[in-house]
């Protein structure tokens, strides 16, 4: 089986059918990316589907130098921040605390250390509090605290510098104990 | 909300499964990608785009030359005047007025 570099080659030599076998390598990564920003099944689709898209009117620019699948994570984040800035625009909040299921109910009104909390839970705790954060915010507590990316890495997906990443970092931690709180209040 | 319980909600939600593509869909998206009109095709970047790639460091390098040719001219103008008007005078007196006195 081939390199990534050399199916990148392939295709823009004109082999196109071969950026089937290229979307399969990655669609997992960039589902799993984009199920960070978005929790609905048929927009996470739909956003792969631009990522993908995207990819294919950039392929020219993919030099090679770092991993297709680093490359590909990139503009995986950035179509999920463009979709949560036209959703800021076009969507209110509409996940409610009701929304949330017992257990994760019940997590967020015990002692840190008397109860566990399931994946899933978490995850729609976490949803409806990023909610109310800006999508930078997101971005930055998505990437650094759920996927583990470093900040140099989180200033290359975002085209920012570090010291701007560790600065939205600390701010957008803050804004989200406050929002997990509120949420716990029942607010 | 403390930091213990905040770690553990990170903790938590790290180990959600992502939702698995359907079977098709890199079919789908190569289908997609046909659509795109030739002009969006990936096709390797020219020698213009590749130079306007390159614009911004080539500029900074050239003038970063040129001031350092300046400052240079400058050092060695301040450091010997006498010497430099000399090269000039004995220039110029070889070069333009040199010829037109052997002609006379």
């Amino acid at each position: 089986m081939s390199d990534d570099v050399e199916l990148v080659q392939r295709i823009r030599a004109g082999a196109a059918d071969d950026y089937a076998e290229l979307v399969r390598r990655h669609q997992t990564r960039v589902f799993s990316i984009l199920y960070r920003y978005e929790r609905d099944l048929q927009r996470v689709e739909d956003l792969a589907q631009e990522t993908f898209i995207k990819a294919w009117r950039a392929l020219a620019q993919f030099d090679g130098r770092a991993p297709f699948e680093h490359w590909i994570s990139r503009i995986a984040v950035r179509t999920a921040l463009d979709h949560l800035r036209r959703e800021k625009k076009h969507r209110k909040n509409d996940v409610a605390i009701e929304d949330l299921g017992e257990d994760a109910l019940d997590w967020l009104h015990s002692d840190a250390d008397k109860s566990a909390l399931d994946a899933q839970g978490a995850a729609e705790i976490l949803q409806l509090a990023l909610r109310q954060l800006p999508p930078l915010d997101r971005a930055v507590i998505i990437q650094q605290e759920l996927e583990g990316r470093s900040f140099k890495e989180i200033a290359a997906t975002l085209e920012t510098s570090v010291i701007a990443v560790r600065v939205r970092a600390v701010r957008a931690r803050a804004r989200l104990k406050r929002a997990l709180e509120n949420i716990g209040a029942g607010k | 909300m403390n930091n213990l319980k905040l770690k553990q909600l990170f903790a938590a939600a790290r180990r959600e499964t992502p939702p698995v593509p359907a079977t098709d869909f890199a079919a789908a998206v190569l289908r997609a990608a046909r659509r795109e009109t030739p002009e969006e095709m990936p096709a390797p970047a020219g020698i213009l785009e590749q130079l306007n790639g390159w614009f911004p460091r080539l500029a900074l390098a050239s003038l970063m030359l040129i001031v350092l040719c300046v400052a240079a001219d400058n050092l060695l103008t301040a450091a010997s005047p006498a010497d430099s008007g000399d090269m000039a005078a004995q220039f110029s007196s070889q070069y333009f007025a040199g010829p037109e006195t052997e002609d006379l």
